[in-house]
């Protein structure tokens, strides 16, 4: 099967192969032919790579494996498995209300090398702090975390909507919904990566087509 | 310009953006912050010198075909 990666692949090889005729032999560019491979090979199917390689870039930086990749995160990694229904990310993964494959970046869209451009320098900024910098012991958000995010899945949800705590008292739906009660918040769903709490936990098989993990 | 100096000059586009795509194609081979950082420094860094210095060529190529 033909994947969006090998095309890539395939369109940088035939890219390296027409620039190395050039490189051989600039001289085939004295005739027409030679000077349209010329613009093809230096021009076209570099601009083209380049950018097919920028948007499969992009797109894995979406993926867990790829936030996951960084030893800091073991810990992060290791929550999603909590066998603790009181924990919020594990409870999103294991019962996928999150796809798997972007389970981070589904919930910290904001946190990421996307969306605005200050967004972008703060993801920048962890590969510094992860490489010239120095790793805080308890890693935390650089903002508090929005409702925003969560509410662009529950928003409208019956759950949500009619759930007995959340309508425990006149106003309180509202006041979560404009983001000045936090989801968060002590009592409600507090424990979220619970990293501290790791120690003491116990951990979920994840079970796989290809067997459990 | 004369000939042997626009053949310099597309050898050295060439060989940059050669550089470019090596470093590109290595990278699409790891799903990791630095292999995304290696994909836009050097590699998308050399493409675009090596293709900049392909259209600065093609910008003083004319002179090679003015009558004397």
């Amino acid at each position: 099967m033909v994947t969006w990666t090998s095309l890539i692949v395939a369109i940088i090889v035939i890219s390296i192969v027409l620039v190395s005729l050039i490189v051989v032999r600039p001289s085939i560019t004295v005739g027409k032919g030679g000077k349209i491979l010329a613009f093809v090979s230096l021009l076209v199917f570099p601009a083209l790579s380049g950018g097919a390689g920028m948007s499969e870039h992009m797109e894995r930086s979406k993926r867990t494996e790829f936030c996951l990749s960084c030893h800091t995160m073991t810990d992060h990694g290791k929550s999603l498995h909590v066998d603790d229904p009181s924990f919020l990310a594990a409870a999103h993964y294991q019962n996928n209300r999150v796809p798997r494959d972007q389970a981070c970046f589904t919930c910290h869209r904001d946190y990421t090398m996307f969306g605005d451009f200050k967004a972008k320098l703060r993801g920048l900024r962890h590969v510094y702090v992860q490489y010239l910098g120095k790793v805080p012991d308890k890693i935390e958000l650089y903002s508090p975390y929005n409702n925003r995010e969560c509410l662009h899945c529950h928003q409208g949800a019956r759950s949500f909507e009619e759930g007995a705590t959340h309508n425990a008292e006149p106003g309180r739906l509202e006041q979560i919904k404009v983001n000045n009660l936090s989801c968060n918040s002590a009592g409600c769903h507090e424990t979220v990566h619970g990293i501290d709490k790791l120690s003491d936990a116990k951990f979920w098989n994840e079970v796989r087509e290809d067997g459990p993990k | 310009m004369d000939r042997s100096k626009l053949e310099r000059r597309l050898r050295t586009s060439g060989v940059l953006v050669l550089a470019g795509l090596g470093v590109e194609l290595a990278t699409l081979f790891s799903s990791h912050p630095t292999a995304f950082l290696l994909f836009i420094f050097p590699g998308s860094v050399l493409l675009l010198i090596g293709i900049v210095i392909f259209l600065l060529s093609l910008l003083t190529a004319g002179e090679t075909t003015k009558p004397q």
